[in-house]
C-alpha cells in the first residue's frame, strides 16, 4: 500500500486517512471539523497546480489550502 | 434560577436567525460561517421574566481556533453552570460534524438544550432524523425547529426550562468521533438518491474549470444588474421625485425669501441661472437630501439586494476557493475576499468582518487593502453619477488603479511584514434558497441601517461646511494646502474643501466637487484620491478598534503616502 498525500490523488478518488503531520494544532483543528486518522473522504477538485484541494468528508464539504492538504496522508481503497 | 441563555453551535448552523426568532433583535445572518462577528445580546420572556439571549459566533469546539470562536467560548465562562442555559443549535442536514461540539458541551456539564435546525431542509435532502432516539441517547432535550419559517420555536422556548446538565466522562476528540459514529447508525437514516440539480451545480462552483466560468458569469452579471436596479431607481423613481415635486415646492419656498443671506445660503446655496440646482447649490435642503436620496440610495439599494442575494445562496465560500491562489500572493487566504466584497458595501462591515482572519498580519493587511483600494458605494455611486458622463473609460480607470494599487500593496506588505499567514480551511455550505421575505428584511435592515448613519452626518456636514464656507473659514486651510493639491496632483485650490470633506463622509466630498467645473481628468484625480487617501470618520474608529494604535498609525502612514504617490503620478501621466 503506497502513502499518498490528498494533494497528490486525482480528484473523485476516494481514500482514506491515515496520518495528519504538521503538529497537534492543525490536527485539532481539522479533527473538530471531522477529518481524523480513519476517516474515509472523497476529493471533489483541485483549483490550479497550487491551489485549495476540496473534500468531502461526511457531509460536509470543505476546502483546505494546498499545503494543508499535503499534510493529510492517505491510503488509496 | 435562569439568568442567561447563550445561543452555541457551528458556524453556518443559522444561530442567528433562531436568535432573531427568540429575541425579535434583528441580526444580519448569511449562508456563509463568520457572519456573526460581534457578540449580540438580546431578551426572551421565561416565566414572565426577561432573560438575556446572547447569540455567540460559531465554532466547532470548545478549543478555539480563531478570535471569533475564543470569544465565544470565553463568555460561556463568565457565569456559573447552573444560571445559564446553553441551547446548542444543530445543522440537521449534517448532525454528524455538528455532534462534536454537543458532546463536549454535554461533558462538560453545561445544562443543554438541542435545537436540530434547518429539519425541513434535511427532509429535502433525503436526510431522516429520530429526535425521540437522539434525545434518549443523549439525556438532554432535542427539540427539532425551522427558524426560518418560525416552525418549532415556540416548543424550543418551553423546553428551555427543562435543560439539565448530565455529564459524562470526558474524552478526546478520537473517542468522540466514534461515540458519534455509534449514535449516527442508530438516529440518522439516509435515503438514497440521485443527484439534484443543486447537488451538480454545488460541485460545479468549486471545480476549476467551470468554477471559473461560473464566477466570471455571475461577478458579471452581479455588477450588471447592480447598475441596471441602481439606475432604474434613479431615473423612474427618485429623479422624477426631485425634479418634478420637490424642486417646484423648494423654488416657491425660495420665492418667498425676502433677502437671500446667511440662512438662504445654508438651507438653499446658490442659485445657478436662478434656478435651485441640485448637484450644485449646496444647500442642506437641496444639495444634501439630493446626493444621499437621489444619487446614493439608489445604489445602496441595488448593492445590497445583490450582495444579499450571494449571501445566503451560499455562493461567496465558492468565490472563496477559487481565489485562494490569487489572494496568497497578498499574504491573505481566500477567505479574506468575503471583508473585501463586504467593503464595497461600506468599509466599516469590511474591517469588522476581518476578523475572521487568524493572524493579525493577515488583519492588518486585510484592513489596510479594504481602506485603500475598496471604495464603498456611496463614493462608488457618486463616481458613477459624476464621471460616468465622460464615459466609461474614467470610471473602469478609477477601479483599475485601485485594483492594481491592492496587488501591487498586498504583494509589498506580504513581503515585508513579519508574522505567518495561517492555513486554508474552510466548510463550504450547500446552496440554500431561503425565502424572499428573508432578503427583504435583511434587505430593509441595511439599509436603515445606512440611513440612521449617513443622514445625520451628511446634514449637519453639510450645515458645517456652509458655515465655514460663508465666513470663509476654509481660506486659510485652503491657503496652506492649495500649492501642494496644484503642484503635485494639478488641482484646483477649491478641491482643497472637498478632499478634506472626504474625511467626513466620501460621497459628500465628491458632491462639494460638482459645483466646481473640474475636467473629467482632473474629477479622476480627485475620485482616485478620495478613495485611497484618508478612510471616513465611521472606517477610522473601527479601523482603530481592529488594528490598536499602533496599527492604525502604521496604515495610515501607508494611506497617506501612497495618495500623494498615486496622486502626483496620475498628474504628471494624464494631466501633462
Amino acid at each position: 500500500m503506497k502513502k499518498i498525500s490528498l494533494a497528490q490523488i486525482k480528484p473523485d478518488e476516494k481514500v482514506k486517512i491515515l496520518e495528519i503531520l504538521g503538529g497537534s494544532n492543525l490536527e485539532s483543528k481539522l479533527l473538530s471539523m471531522g477529518v481524523y486518522k480513519g476517516k474515509l473522504v472523497a476529493k471533489l477538485s483541485h483549483i490550479g497546480l497550487k491551489g485549495p484541494v476540496v473534500i468531502k468528508a461526511g457531509r460536509s464539504i470543505l476546502a483546505l489550502g494546498h499545503s494543508v492538504a499535503e499534510k493529510i496522508i492517505v491510503e488509496r481503497e | 434560577m435562569i439568568k442567561k441563555i447563550y445561543l452555541i453551535g457551528n458556524p453556518n448552523v443559522g444561530k442567528s436567525v433562531v436568535f432573531s426568532r427568540l429575541t425579535g433583535v434583528t441580526v444580519i445572518s448569511s449562508n456563509y460561517p463568520g457572519t456573526t462577528v460581534e457578540i449580540a445580546k438580546g431578551y426572551l420572556c421565561l416565566n414572565n421574566e426577561k432573560v438575556e439571549v446572547v447569540d455567540l459566533p460559531g465554532t466547532y469546539s470548545l478549543d478555539p481556533t480563531s478570535r471569533a470562536e475564543e470569544a465565544a467560548v470565553s463568555l460561556l465562562k463568565e457565569f456559573s453552570k447552573e444560571e445559564i442555559v446553553v441551547v446548542n443549535i444543530i445543522d440537521s442536514t449534517n448532525l454528524e460534524r455538528n455532534l462534536l461540539l454537543t458532546l463536549q458541551l454535554i461533558e462538560e456539564g453545561f445544562p443543554v438544550v438541542i435545537c436540530m435546525n434547518m429539519c425541513d431542509d434535511a427532509g429535502h435532502r433525503g436526510v431522516h432524523i429520530n429526535i425521540v432516539k437522539l434525545e434518549e441517547l443523549l439525556k438532554v432535550p432535542v427539540i427539532s425547529t425551522c427558524a426560518l419559517t418560525g416552525k418549532g420555536i415556540k416548543l424550543l422556548i418551553e423546553r428551555i426550562k427543562e435543560a439539565v446538565s448530565s455529564p459524562r466522562g470526558k474524552f478526546t476528540h478520537q473517542e468522540r468521533w466514534l461515540e458519534i459514529g455509534r449514535i449516527i447508525e442508530q438516529v440518522q437514516w439516509l435515503e438514497h438518491r440521485h443527484h439534484t440539480f443543486r447537488e451538480i451545480m454545488e460541485d460545479a462552483s468549486v471545480r476549476p474549470v467551470t468554477g471559473l466560468l461560473m464566477a466570471g458569469g455571475i461577478i458579471y452579471a452581479a455588477f450588471k444588474i447592480t447598475r441596471f436596479i441602481g439606475e432604474g431607481i434613479i431615473s423612474h423613481i427618485t429623479d422624477p421625485f426631485f425634479i418634478n415635486i420637490y424642486q417646484p415646492i423648494l423654488e416657491k419656498f425660495s420665492s418667498f425669501w425676502p433677502e437671500k443671506g446667511f440662512w438662504f445660503h445654508l438651507l438653499i446655496g446658490d442659485l445657478i441661472n436662478g434656478k435651485i440646482d441640485f448637484k450644485q447649490s449646496l444647500g442642506v435642503l437641496t444639495t444634501a437630501p439630493y446626493i444621499e436620496f437621489g444619487m446614493v440610495l439608489p445604489y445602496v439599494v441595488s448593492f445590497y439586494f445583490i450582495l444579499s442575494l450571494l449571501e445566503d445562496v451560499g455562493y461567496l465560500p465558492r468565490l472563496a476557493v477559487l481565489l485562494d491562489n490569487l489572494l496568497h500572493r497578498l499574504g491573505l487566504h481566500g477567505y479574506a475576499v468575503i471583508p473585501v466584497l463586504l467593503g464595497f458595501g461600506c468599509n466599516v462591515p469590511g474591517i469588522l468582518s476581518t476578523r475572521v482572519l487568524e493572524s493579525k498580519r493577515e488583519r492588518f493587511i486585510a484592513c489596510t487593502i479594504i481602506s485603500i483600494g475598496v471604495p464603498c458605494v456611496p463614493l462608488q455611486a457618486m463616481i458613477f453619477g459624476l464621471l460616468g458622463k465622460f464615459g466609461g473609460f474614467y470610471v473602469s480607470g478609477v477601479y483599475l488603479v485601485l485594483f492594481s494599487l491592492m496587488i501591487i500593496l498586498g504583494i509589498i506588505l506580504s513581503r515585508f511584514l513579519s508574522g505567518y499567514s495561517p492555513e486554508f480551511l474552510l466548510e463550504i455550505p450547500p446552496y440554500r434558497f431561503p425565502p424572499l421575505f428573508m432578503l427583504w428584511k435583511k434587505l430593509y435592515f441595511r439599509i436603515k441601517g445606512f440611513l440612521i448613519e449617513a443622514m445625520p452626518v451628511v446634514l449637519l456636514g453639510v450645515c458645517f461646511i456652509n458655515i465655514l464656507l460663508y465666513f470663509k473659514l476654509f481660506d486659510f486651510v485652503t491657503a496652506i494646502f492649495a500649492p501642494i493639491l496644484h503642484g503635485l496632483f494639478g488641482l484646483p485650490k477649491e478641491a482643497v474643501v472637498a478632499l478634506t470633506v472626504g474625511f467626513l463622509r466620501k460621497d459628500v466630498a465628491m458632491g462639494m466637487l460638482m459645483p466646481l467645473g473640474l475636467t473629467a481628468n482632473q474629477l479622476f484625480i480627485c475620485a482616485t484620491l478620495l478613495a485611497i487617501s484618508f478612510p471616513c470618520v465611521a472606517s477610522f474608529v473601527v479601523l482603530a478598534k481592529e488594528l490598536g494604535l499602533k496599527g492604525l498609525i502604521k496604515s495610515i502612514l501607508i494611506m497617506v503616502g501612497i495618495s500623494i504617490i498615486v496622486g502626483a503620478v496620475l498628474h504628471f501621466v494624464i494631466l501633462r
